[in-house]
């Protein structure tokens, strides 16, 4: 392993572009802007992060790559157009991450699994298979670098698909109908911001077992605190 | 009687003057107090208080040496934590057994994700570093390292449940509100003076030998960077959940090595000791530094390593300059 210059947290924005996100396509800019704002204030979060804004309708559109936010005077903008390719999503997503992964570590950087932030405002394409390529993106036995994916549902979106582009059923967020969209949106990004500052760790359970027995002899630290 | 050590390091503070009166003023220590920077410095800021009920200071640091050993140890509060008024969830603890010579230890990183890290990282030490003794005194004849474990994880669910029975709830509510890993260990005199030691861990914490010679970090125990994954992951299986099997680490600390233990805030910026975290403590644990040293040095300032960081260094005090052999 070479030098260890850091461990990093490669985030991606996934954001519908389609024709029908038109009404809300503003809050999502003042959305990203006012994590951007939020970043740029916690200068040891954005620090670990390498921010990409991925645009997809038709196609996808990388508005930004590996940026270090601190580095950028603003986020470039979301624009509607076009129809809703998840399987373009996705497939990007795809092709993307490995090398993403290597140019960083190649950096000498540690790398941690990556967090997408998919936004969409309703049904994907329905002449598209995109849950092979979600799958396939999502499995870690054939992508290593298989991201955790949130997901929020703008809008009418569907609830059903939300929780299944979500890599966790915790991870699946959609509005509350005839809520303030550009609240949901700002609640969004409030979460985003917060997984990327407290970046801490996890508990997890492995083959260690739960201690409930009291050894033999024991006795308490009673001078600790 | 123990013996002391005196070494010389850091910065010349310029007193002069003598018991007959005021000597003259010092030179401003200009720059001295700054943290070691290391490639891209993190960003400078002033550390909010930390919050909770419990007073924990921001960096502790500890020396001293017996007639076998040098110890050092420093524990400071990442700058994650000091920007966002949280307190120090790192610990550490060492104990001297005089019948046996024998040193003991424990260091403790509590998971952020539990309620009270920082209580559970010191009960851990406490009640590793406790039962260390408590055995050493009983003069049985090998250490029980499972009851180590044991000991220092019941610590969490005692304080849960009291002095009460054993429940499950109260294992799980411990978990909840203060998990952390642990690494405990001794440090033993055997025939002809030389020295072993022996670790137990508990999550991913890590122990290392720094050959003083070559420079090169000897892992004792597997970290997050032992697996080789495409990603690294922040998940830990911390206390009060306990490995099964308890299997110790064994190995004798030869005189050209120093043995460091350390949390995870130490050893990612480590790696594997090949960069410039790795030269820079070779550089200045080759010989003891003060104790107050080893907290400066640990304090070094590298973008993005902003998690607590603890570490314990024992040196055999064979060949060491100013010890006779």
């Amino acid at each position: 392993m070479p030098e260890n210059r850091g461990n990093l947290l490669p985030v991606y924005v996934l954001a519908d572009e389609s024709g029908s996100m038109g009404p809300y396509i503003d809050d999502l800019n003042d959305g990203l802007r006012s994590l951007h704002t939020t970043l740029l204030a916690e200068p040891m979060a954005a620090a670990k992060v390498r921010f990409s804004v991925l645009g997809f309708a038709d196609d996808v559109v990388v508005r930004i790559a590996l940026a270090d936010l601190r580095q950028e005077n603003e986020l470039p903008r979301l624009s509607a157009r076009g129809t809703t390719s998840y399987l373009a999503a996705f497939s990007a997503l795809l092709d993307r991450l490995p090398g993403d992964v290597g140019t960083l570590k190649g950096e000498g950087y540690q790398v941690h699994r990556p967090a997408v932030f998919f936004m969409s405002d309703g049904l994907p394409n329905t002449y598209e298979d995109w849950r092979s390529a979600h799958r396939k993106l999502t499995d870690r036995s054939v992508t290593k670098a298989a991201p955790n994916i949130i997901s929020c549902g703008i809008g009418e979106a569907d609830a059903g698909t939300m929780l299944d582009v979500a890599t966790d059923r915790n991870f699946a967020f959609v509005s509350v109908p005839g809520s303030d969209i550009g609240q949901s949106i700002a609640g969004f990004f409030g979460s985003l911001t917060r997984s990327v500052v407290e970046s801490g760790r996890s508990l997890a359970s492995g083959d260690a077992q739960l201690i409930v027995d009291r050894p033999e002899g024991f006795t308490m630290a009673i001078d600790v605190i | 009687m123990p013996e002391s050590h005196t070494v010389s390091a850091g910065p010349a503070d310029g007193r002069a003057g003598g018991p007959g009166g005021p000597g003259p003023v010092p030179p401003p220590l200009s720059g001295a107090w700054a943290p070691v920077p290391v490639g891209d410095p993190a960003a400078d800021f002033e550390p909010r208080p930390p919050g909770g009920p419990l007073y924990r200071p921001d960096t502790v640091h500890d020396g001293w040496s017996t007639d076998a050993v040098t110890v050092r140890l420093a524990s400071v509060r990442g700058n994650a934590h000091r920007f966002r008024g949280r307190p120090r969830e790192d610990d550490v603890a060492v104990a001297v057994h005089a019948p046996t010579r024998t040193v003991v230890f424990a260091v403790a990183d509590g998971v952020s994700a539990a309620e009270q890290p920082q209580v559970g990282a010191a009960l851990a030490c406490r009640g590793a570093v406790d039962d260390l003794l408590a055995q050493l005194e009983s003069g049985q004849a090998a250490i029980d390292w499972k009851h180590v474990v044991d000991s220092a994880a019941y610590q969490l669910v005692a304080r849960v449940a009291g002095t009460g029975g054993p429940a499950l709830a109260a294992s799980k509510e411990a978990e909840r509100r203060y998990a952390t890993t642990l690494v405990a260990g001794a440090v033993q005199v055997r025939e002809h003076g030389v020295l072993s030691l022996a670790l137990v861990q508990a999550g991913d914490s890590g122990a290392w030998l720094l050959h003083r010679g070559s420079g090169h970090y000897e892992p004792l125990l597997a970290t997050k960077f032992s697996a080789g994954d495409a990603v690294i992951s922040s998940a830990v299986t911390p206390l009060p959940r306990v490995p099964s099997p308890v299997v110790a680490t064994t190995a004798l600390l030869p005189p050209g090595a120093v043995l460091l233990v350390g949390t995870d805030g130490f050893g990612d910026a480590l790696g594997d000791g090949t960069g410039a975290v790795g030269r820079l403590f070779h550089d200045h644990l080759s010989t003891p530094p003060p104790a107050r040293g080893l907290a400066h040095l640990l304090d070094f300032s590298r973008e993005t390593f902003d998690d607590d960081r603890t570490l314990l260094a024992i040196w055999p005090r064979h060949l060491l300059p100013g010890t006779t052999p």
